[in-house]
């Protein structure tokens, strides 16, 4: 008996148990659609994480007052707030003067939120922040029309303003923005570009936002200090190791600072494997604990299947006879509850597996993006036709095992 | 009676072979042999011997009915005969096949090749079309889908069911199912057509019609073997035999 007419066979069994088939897979379903989901989320904010690091760039990393591991307990901040000190516009001289690894290296600050009005059109809650000219390269930012600010404009603090696309739409919706005010506070700034859009990611709108030149921004917003105070943000040269480069700036920051061997830096370098490798350790745990769940969802599919597999060959007792009456071996017999177990279950895998699509689907429209990887839908089939053939085993070969006289006089 | 010189001769082989199961080394040339069975059952302490001694032959071409009460062997003479199940002693040979020491897979072999099963209750298999029922034995045959279909059609038209080829079981009338039945009994070419009470569950005017297309087919030259309880049905049949209590009552030729 050949594979396809053993495969119609399976289906046309199915088929004619429809509510059964459908009620037995449920679990299944379920089991499998909760575990794709979880794993959609975990693979989304990975690649989210992936891509915003390629946006900013693998060979970029920033010098900030604080570090990720501050932020483990509410100890170590508290420790960090005592050690920890401002960066300077001196030390970022000094870096620039001495740095002979990196490539660019630039000041940032903000964000700070503040309504942004036009006319009587008024946008609240913008995020203001202040940057120079260099940060335009360093984070690889995509202009839709304008430019970007020049060096003269930074040192003179001049009223300009770069802008998202957000703030462009809902103040200017004719489409007429270069060359026009926004008041922030009070205070108009001339806009001189507009950033391409970016939509939201995990809900968050990333495309309203005002940048200034650095020193305007420190001008006009109460100076350059505390939740204003300005970091560092740097790219290494191509033909050096990134790692290198950092160590470059630590070095000459402790100098800078004169901190004594041994002793901690007072302040926190932020590189794309220390974003990603937390990121990463993050949703491992989170990942194995929660796949967990769902994968008891699978177990219990499996031996629902086993047991519908025992209904089934009790059922059709008779069928066996008859198909052993004909000539049908105890290989066919077994080959053809196993198929159906497989086929069975394999339908409930594929069910679950576009439930998760659409479930999916609907969360990175509302929420977080969700990415199903091409290898898990490939593998949750094979898995759950796999766990089909394990539960259908004992059926299966039960059925093969009957004794055709036995079979034929059942009814 | 029917072939005796032949059933001494294996009785005599039988006691110079010391332990049962005598070796014939070369196949008979009948279409059917059966030497010396015997099927006895365990029955707690006890045994039970459902068959005792029982040989005959069975020539190509025959039309043979195998009649008895009921609960005097017959149908685990007819389990034998149709493969579903082994000797306890004795040898079986259906052309040129020892099947009496086969494995459960050869049996199965020897179910689809040689043996076409017509059974009093049809056997068919509701769910199917009554081509797919009769494809059945072809599939396991291995045989591919084209050849399948037109061979199970040719059966069926054999039987005056051409018009009927995509209808299922219950849609069907008792005679008609019968009929299917016999197709599908008949399509992969049997030496035998084994047929356990195939009126029993019809009225009579049906079972008529029945027994007419297995005299039709018995003069086509297939070989008939009809086990049933009913005299006029076996009288039909060109030989009888006659079982009881395990054992050959009766074996006369009859036409």
């Amino acid at each position: 008996m050949d594979y396809t007419e053993t495969l119609r066979l399976a289906i046309s069994a199915i088929w004619a148990h429809k509510l059964r088939s459908f009620l037995t897979l449920l679990g299944m379903i379920i089991g499998m659609a909760a575990f794709m989901l979880v794993l959609s989320l975990l693979q989304g904010f990975k690649v989210y994480v992936d891509e915003k690091i390629a946006g900013i760039g693998s060979n970029s990393f920033s010098i900030q007052r604080f570090s990720f591991e501050d932020f483990k307990d509410t100890d170590s901040i508290n420790a960090a707030q005592r050690l920890k000190k401002e960066l300077t516009f001196d030390e970022l001289d000094y870096i620039r003067e001495h740095a002979k690894l990196i490539d660019k290296i630039g000041a940032k600050a903000g964000n700070t939120s503040r309504d942004v009005r036009v006319g009587s059109e008024t946008l609240k809650d913008v995020g203001i922040s202040g940057v120079e000219p260099v940060i335009g390269e360093i984070d690889n930012i995509d202009i839709d029309y304008g430019r970007y600010f020049t060096v003269t404009e930074n040192n003179n603090s001049m009223r300009v303003a770069f802008i998202g696309s957000d703030v462009a739409k809902n103040l200017f919706p004719n489409g007429d923005v270069l060359g026009n005010e926004i008041y922030i506070s009070g205070i108009p700034y001339r806009i001189i570009g507009v950033r391409v859009a970016k939509g939201t990611v995990f809900g968050q709108p990333q495309d309203n936002f005002v940048q200034l030149p650095i020193k305007t921004f420190g001008a006009n917003f109460g100076g350059l200090r505390f939740s204003r105070s300005p970091y560092f943000a740097a790219t290494s040269k191509k033909e050096v190791k990134m790692d290198d480069a950092v160590e470059e700036v630590r070095t000459l920051l402790r100098i800078k600072r004169k901190i004594p061997p041994g002793e901690k830096d007072t302040f926190g370098i932020v590189t794309p494997d220390a974003i990603s490798g937390l990121i990463g350790s993050f949703t491992n745990t989170f990942g194995t604990v929660i796949l967990f769940v769902p994968g008891i969802a699978l177990f219990v599919g499996a031996i629902v299947i086993m047991n519908i597999m025992l209904v089934a060959v009790t059922e059709r007792t008779k069928e066996i006879g008859i198909r052993k009456s004909l000539g049908a071996r105890q290989a066919d017999i077994l080959r053809q509850f196993l198929f159906e177990a497989a086929t069975l279950s394999a339908i409930g895998g594929a069910t679950g597996l576009l439930l998760a699509f659409l479930l999916g689907y609907i969360v990175s429209k509302i929420a977080i993006p969700t990415v199903i990887p091409w290898w898990a839908a490939v593998i949750s089939i094979s898995v759950s036709a796999g766990v089909g053939i394990l539960a259908g085993l004992f059926p299966a070969w039960k059925a093969a095992q009957l004794d055709p006289i036995e079979a034929l006089r059942a009814e | 009676m029917y072939d005796t010189k032949s059933d001494q001769m294996y009785r005599f082989m039988e006691n110079e072979e010391s332990e049962g199961q005598p070796r014939s080394n070369q196949a008979p040339r009948t279409l059917i042999s059966m030497e010396n069975i015997w099927k006895t059952y365990q029955m707690g302490v006890e045994q039970l011997h459902a068959l005792r001694d029982v040989s005959f032959q069975v020539e190509k071409g025959e039309y043979l009915a195998i009649i008895g009460p009921s609960g005097s062997g017959k149908s685990t003479l007819m389990n034998l005969i149709g493969c579903l199940d082994s000797p306890s002693k004795g040898n079986y040979w259906i052309n040129g096949n020892l099947v009496s020491d086969m494995t459960d897979d050869e049996l199965a072999r020897i179910r689809n090749k040689e043996i076409g099963f017509v059974f009093q209750t049809f056997n068919l298999l509701a769910r199917a079309t009554a081509l797919h029922n009769v494809e059945l034995p072809l599939i396991y045959a291995g045989m591919r889908a084209a050849e399948r279909h037109e061979k199970a059609m040719q059966a069926l038209e054999s039987v005056e069911l051409g018009d009927r080829v995509g209808h299922k079981p219950n849609e069907l009338s008792g005679g008609q199912r019968q009929r299917v039945a016999i197709a599908r009994a008949l399509v992969n070419h049997p030496s035998i057509l084994l047929a356990d009470e195939p009126t029993g569950a019809l009225d009579t005017k049906t079972s008529y019609e029945i027994m007419e297309l297995f005299e039709k087919l018995h003069q086509e030259g297939n070989t008939i073997i009809l086990v049933t309880h009913e005299h006029d049905i076996a009288e039909r049949a060109h030989r009888i035999i006659t079982i009881r209590d395990g054992k050959i009552e009766k074996d006369e030729k009859t036409k």
